[in-house]
């Protein structure tokens, strides 16, 4: 699940999940839930592959992976709703992303910022807080 | 952060003592009247500040201009002066946006000249230039043409045709930064950007036409071809997708560099490298590529206006006043700290005699200033860079009605070109600080004194 939280000038959001690659995929819909498309119903569906090696830490992976989520939507006019990983360690990860190319978007996201990230365990909860350069 | 954090040096400077974490290496200061200041410490503007105050190499202090804001890494509104020869450059202190800036341009009609022709001429602008998310431009750029852009900025977009060789008398550094390497800009960089030269993008991004409303200082005023009732107008925007993707290629590589080099920030968004280190150097070359592209964008955007205004107005003639970046960072030289990198997020470049652009909310007043000795002396040469967000994205949607809003506008004699109502709201004036208030910190304190004061007639956003 994730959830917008205040901020004065971007976007915040928190993400909580019982397994990383929920909290992954949940964080891709959050981003989605912000950039939005106009005119969705039109949209033409969309599938991509994506690799991100040698992040640092998993808080890194995560946003270095939507980076790289955020990159394909700029280039190819693409939103992403789905998410479907064929490997995941703490540091590196292989992804099919399932979605939508619509018109144009509602929000621009500049970048994910690793602000506040830090993917932690809270009780039975993966969690992390991103802010979004808007 | 509390307010009793805070020493008080005079009406309008404060400062955090660099006794206040052990890990500062110089203080903090912040530059507000005290109403002001019980309002940023609101949100984490000043915990951002103090933690620049770590940046390896910092020189004298971190500091707030009177609009800042809560960013990431360092505050929106932040200035940072780090050793030329030890310091470390941060692109979190340039932010993702480089050089976003303004351009101010001026034409020689008056309010009652161009009211009649008004709609049409922001309806013509808002098709010669595209704005909003996913909207790209006429012109796209392959191969060597972009590297010719991220070279050579501005004057390359004039040797295409897109302006005059005397516009480039008028832009902050001839509108192009030396040091570009093109080469370290990478291809996903190259493909956000390809399609996106003279276009606007969308968040608080615009063209605007104002009325001069009020001169303080008819010298200065008639030096730079203001006249009360004159009709200007003015670009904000930067360097798109391009330059968003070289400030998240660098802020990664940093963050895998920073042990090898003995580093350790307070945020990632602070990552940074030694400005002699390949990461440093890549950095620079990359930064002062995207900057070029961002003057190479104001600049198209200017050719758009011209024919957008040639359409409606024959041979009136669209001059350029000035245009500065208010988010990048360049090699500058010091009396009392010598050759320094100064790092400027939302702060504008304030030499003396140098025209500083401070432009107001969509409804509110902009100002025109021109910088002071004080600001050599005090800030590394540098201003405030607009009024400065009191209300956020979210709150802004849900309080403000965009009908309400436009009829507001209307009555305020204002035409809004939109692409959106959601783009609207955000951009509310309520949404804003008092910018009469955040101008005359920086003119009391003798940073920058007021030439003109000018008020929006049509604005055209994303």
């Amino acid at each position: 699940m994730y959830e917008l939280v205040h901020h004065i000038a971007d976007v915040r959001l928190r993400v909580a999940a019982p397994a990383l690659e929920e909290l992954f995929r949940d964080a891709v819909r959050g981003m989605y839930a912000v950039m939005r498309g106009a005119s969705e119903r039109d949209s033409q569906p969309v599938q991509r592959t994506i690799e991100v090696d040698e992040s640092p830490d998993t808080t890194a992976l995560l946003v270095d992976f939507l980076n790289e989520v955020l990159n394909r939507a700029q280039i190819g006019h693409e939103l992403f709703t789905d998410v479907l990983f064929t490997r995941f360690d703490g540091t590196s990860l292989t992804a099919t992303l399932s979605g939508i190319a619509p018109a144009s978007f509602e929000e621009d996201v500049k970048a994910v910022t690793y602000h506040e990230a830090d993917v932690r365990r809270e009780g039975e909860a993966w969690t992390t807080m991103l802010v979004f350069d808007l | 952060m509390k307010l009793t954090d805070l020493e008080k040096i005079n009406d309008h400077l404060w400062e955090i003592p660099k006794s206040h974490r052990p890990d500062m290496h110089v203080p903090a200061r912040v530059y507000a009247t005290e109403t002001m200041l019980q309002s940023i410490v609101q949100d984490r503007s000043l915990e951002q500040l103090v933690n620049v105050c770590t940046i390896p190499g910092i020189r004298k202090y971190a500091l707030a201009m009177p609009d800042v804001h809560e960013g990431y890494g360092f505050p929106i509104g932040g200035v940072a002066a780090v050793g030329a020869s030890d310091g470390a450059i941060s692109p979190g202190g340039i932010g993702y946006d480089i050089n976003c800036g303004v351009r101010l341009l001026r034409s020689s009609l008056t309010l009652d000249e161009i009211r009649p022709r008004l709609e049409k001429l922001a309806h013509s602008i808002a098709r010669e230039i595209p704005s909003g998310v996913g909207r790209g431009g006429s012109v796209r750029l392959k191969g060597q043409d972009l590297d010719l852009i991220l070279r050579d900025g501005a004057r390359r977009a004039v040797e295409m045709g897109h302006g005059r060789e005397d516009d480039l008398k008028h832009i902050e550094s001839g509108g192009r930064l030396d040091g570009a390497d093109p080469h370290v800009v990478s291809q996903v960089a190259r493909e956000r950007g390809f399609d996106q030269l003279g276009t606007i993008g969308s968040g608080n991004h615009f063209v605007e036409i104002d009325r001069v409303e009020q001169i303080f200082d008819e010298e200065e005023a008639a030096r730079l071809g203001l006249v009360r009732d004159g009709i200007v107008v003015q670009i904000h925007t930067g360097s798109r997708g391009l330059g968003h993707q070289v400030a998240t290629d660098s802020i990664k590589g940093m963050m895998k560099a920073m042990p090898a080099y003995g580093i350790t920030v307070a945020d990632r968004e602070l990552a940074c490298a030694p400005i002699s280190s390949r990461e440093g150097q890549r950095y620079m070359g990359g930064m002062a590529s995207a900057a070029n592209f961002a003057f190479a964008n104001r600049q198209l955007i200017t050719a758009g206006i011209r024919r957008a205004w040639s359409r409606e107005f024959g041979d009136d003639v669209v001059e350029i006043v000035y245009d500065v970046a208010h988010n990048v960072a360049k090699v500058e030289r010091y009396p009392d700290v010598g050759e320094v990198v100064v790092h400027r997020k939302g702060a504008t470049r304030a030499f003396p005699g140098q025209p500083v652009l401070i432009p107001g909310s969509m409804g509110t007043a902009s100002y025109v200033l021109v910088g002071l000795d004080g600001a050599m002396e005090q800030t590394f040469g540098s201003s405030c860079h607009g009024a400065g967000r009191t209300m956020s994205r979210t709150k802004a949607r849900t309080q403000i009605n965009a009908e309400e809003l436009r009829g507001r506008l209307r009555k305020l004699g204002i035409i809004a070109e939109a692409g959106s109502s959601k783009g609207l709201v955000e951009e509310a004036p309520e949404a804003y600080k008092d910018i009469d208030a955040v101008v005359d910190v920086v003119a009391r304190a003798g940073i920058a004194k007021k030439v003109a004061r000018v008020v929006p007639i049509a604005v055209v956003k994303g």
